[in-house]
């Protein structure tokens, strides 16, 4: 699993400037709002990739982070009247409280069981919003939750505008800064704990605490995109627990790249789209999508990603065919 | 010297079998000592209870510079002075030689050290070992040879008192032990105290200072390696009694 996989500065520049330019050009709502959805997606599936991907954890409680966020950020605006502005960050720290809970259980466990404790604790969240109706909503879920509000400046203003540019700037930092989470001595050891568990700790790294600070890391811009989410749609649902949720998500990482910076991301705006262009056909959308992930897993087991760099790859072979190919080098004197 | 390492009466049992069965050892400061014993011997799983990794000891005492470790957590026992290589290959496969090294020099001693520190530290280390050209390459994409020293590389980014060894020569080629040879020796001269189990006894009586082989989970003999492979017991359960071919000594 290759894990500094991505595509080359100016792809990732170029797409940064049309989702810049996107709102003062396109002037349809829909593709708005679906880049929107995108875009949060994108952030929940890229730091969800942290725990699954690079930590190799199966965490299957990933999107309660998310949920979470959105339920904390509504209920704390909603029904508790603080200013609006503070939704986001308040969900972004319930998440990471909500992340080292369900870690604490994962420290001695291993495989299918992390999968089960993990999903557990998502239902358990499930059952605990169900039952505080007056808080939450209960099966009808959280309503008309206060839209985001700076110094008198509404986010719906402007057709919903400056809900676009939160969410891009959210996607970016979010971006940069697990950019910065692998490549640190964090994002290392996080790696070599998957790779050979027993072998990191024998050269000094300590499980428990790397273990905690991978789920925290993860959680804190997932449930700021879950408060954000809450307050873009002014609901929060608890169908945001469900399977379903579970496995439109898991979809977006494993079509990108699972254990890759920039394969969730494609995942999630590929995903997003394909599944609003198929809206009309109803059941058969599920098919398809299911019929895509086979054939995509199938022959780029590595995901979308893969397929790009491999394009990428042939485009560059072609514009330079006078470059003489270099030899393999041998490793070491061995 | 002083005694670095001592290890009293340790045991490990699995089930029925006693891997180890009441060992004990003492490991003086700067020296090399050998481990040898047939398969099965309990060479392995003597330096997995010292280590931690992946399993404590059932009972007995181990002593790290006097300091009781057989309780301690498996990365503090690294972080206090005790690193160890593994039996097969080991590594991080999808980071960088680099990245496998520097992780050492992070996490593996007490000590903070600055990024350009940690860097430095672990560009010599790979020299140190025959690691040079590119250090960018994959772990996974390498030789043989080049996993166990590697290995090595990343045991020495942890700053060890005490190195463990276990069979850095197995799978490798003579030129190949030849090299692992003169890495030890090298090794020994930085002043790092070297604890070496291994196979090839060639390399385990050029390199070692005293030779302890274990039979059945118990310290059958120690001493000079030169009287110990002479010794009756060890030529015994290394080949059999003479005329007793009924009998398997592994």
């Amino acid at each position: 699993m290759k894990t500094l996989v991505r595509p080359p500065v100016i792809a990732r520049a170029l797409v940064l400037i049309a989702l810049l330019a996107v709102p003062l050009v396109v002037e349809d709502q829909y593709i708005r709002h679906t880049l929107v959805v995108a875009m949060l997606y994108a952030i929940v599936a890229a730091n969800w990739d942290v725990t699954l991907g690079f930590a190799g954890i199966f965490n299957f409680g990933h999107l309660a982070f998310f949920a979470l966020g959105a339920y904390s950020a509504g209920m704390l605006t909603k029904k508790f009247g603080f200013p609006t502005w503070t939704g986001i960050p308040f969900a972004a720290l319930v998440a990471t409280i909500a992340s080292l809970i369900v870690c604490l259980p994962v420290l001695r466990l291993k495989g299918i069981y992390v999968v089960l404790v993990t999903y557990a604790f998502s239902q358990l969240c499930y059952q605990v919003i169900l039952n505080q109706t007056e808080y939450t909503g209960g099966t009808f879920g959280l309503v008309l939750v206060p839209p985001l509000e700076v110094f008198g400046y509404s986010f719906r203003s402007a057709g919903n505008i400056p809900y676009y540019y939160l969410a891009l700037a959210l996607l970016v930092v979010s971006t940069v800064y697990l950019h910065f989470v692998i490549r640190s001595n964090l994002g290392r050891s996080i790696i070599a704990l998957r790779d050979n568990e027993a072998y990191a700790i024998s050269r000094g790294v300590a499980l428990a605490r790397q273990r905690f600070l991978t789920f925290g890391a993860s959680a804190i811009f997932t449930g700021a995109a879950g408060g954000l989410y809450a307050q873009y749609l002014r609901t929060a649902s608890p169908d945001m627990f469900g399977f379903a949720f579970v496995t439109f998500t898991l979809a977006m990482l494993l079509l990108g790249g699972i254990g890759t910076m920039w394969g969730p991301i494609i995942g999630a705006f590929v995903f997003t789209f394909i599944s609003e262009a198929m809206i009309d056909l109803k059941e058969w959308r599920w098919l398809i999508i299911g019929t895509l992930i086979v054939v995509v897993l199938r022959f780029f087991p590595a995901g979308l990603l893969s397929l790009v760099e491999q394009i990428g790859e042939r485009l560059g072979r072609r514009l330079q065919p006078a470059a003489p190919v270099p030899a393999p080098e041998r490793p070491g004197s061995g | 010297m002083a005694d670095v390492l001592v290890v009293e009466n340790v045991v490990k049992t699995f089930g029925a079998l006693r891997a180890v069965d009441g060992v004990s050892l003492s490991v003086r400061e700067g020296e090399v000592f050998g481990v040898a014993g047939p398969n099965g011997s309990g060479k392995s799983t003597l330096f997995n209870i010292i280590t931690g990794i992946p399993f404590h000891a059932d009972s007995g005492r181990i002593l790290f510079d006097g300091t009781p470790i057989e309780r301690m957590p498996p990365h503090a026992i690294c972080r206090a002075g005790i690193a160890r290589t593994f039996q097969t290959e080991t590594d991080f496969e999808t980071l960088s030689l680099f990245d496998n090294v520097k992780l050492g020099t992070v996490y593996g001693h007490a000590r903070g050290m600055s990024e350009e520190e940690q860097r430095r530290v672990t560009r010599e280390t790979l020299e140190f070992v025959g690691l040079g050209g590119d250090h960018d390459r994959p772990a996974g994409d390498i030789s043989v040879f080049d996993k166990k020293r590697l290995m090595i590389a990343s045991a020495l980014a942890t700053k060890p008192r005490l190195l463990l060894l276990d069979e850095p020569a197995s799978g490798l080629t003579r030129p190949e032990i030849r090299e692992t040879s003169a890495l030890i020796r090298r090794l020994s001269e930085t002043g790092v105290t070297i604890v070496l189990i291994e196979h090839v006894l060639p390399l385990l009586l050029t390199v070692s200072n005293r030779l302890m082989v274990l039979n059945f989970g118990q310290v059958l003999t120690e001493g000079h390696p030169k009287e110990v492979v002479k010794n009756e017991q060890v030529i015994e359960a290394y080949l059999g009694k003479r005329g007793d071919h009924g009998r398997d000594a592994a």
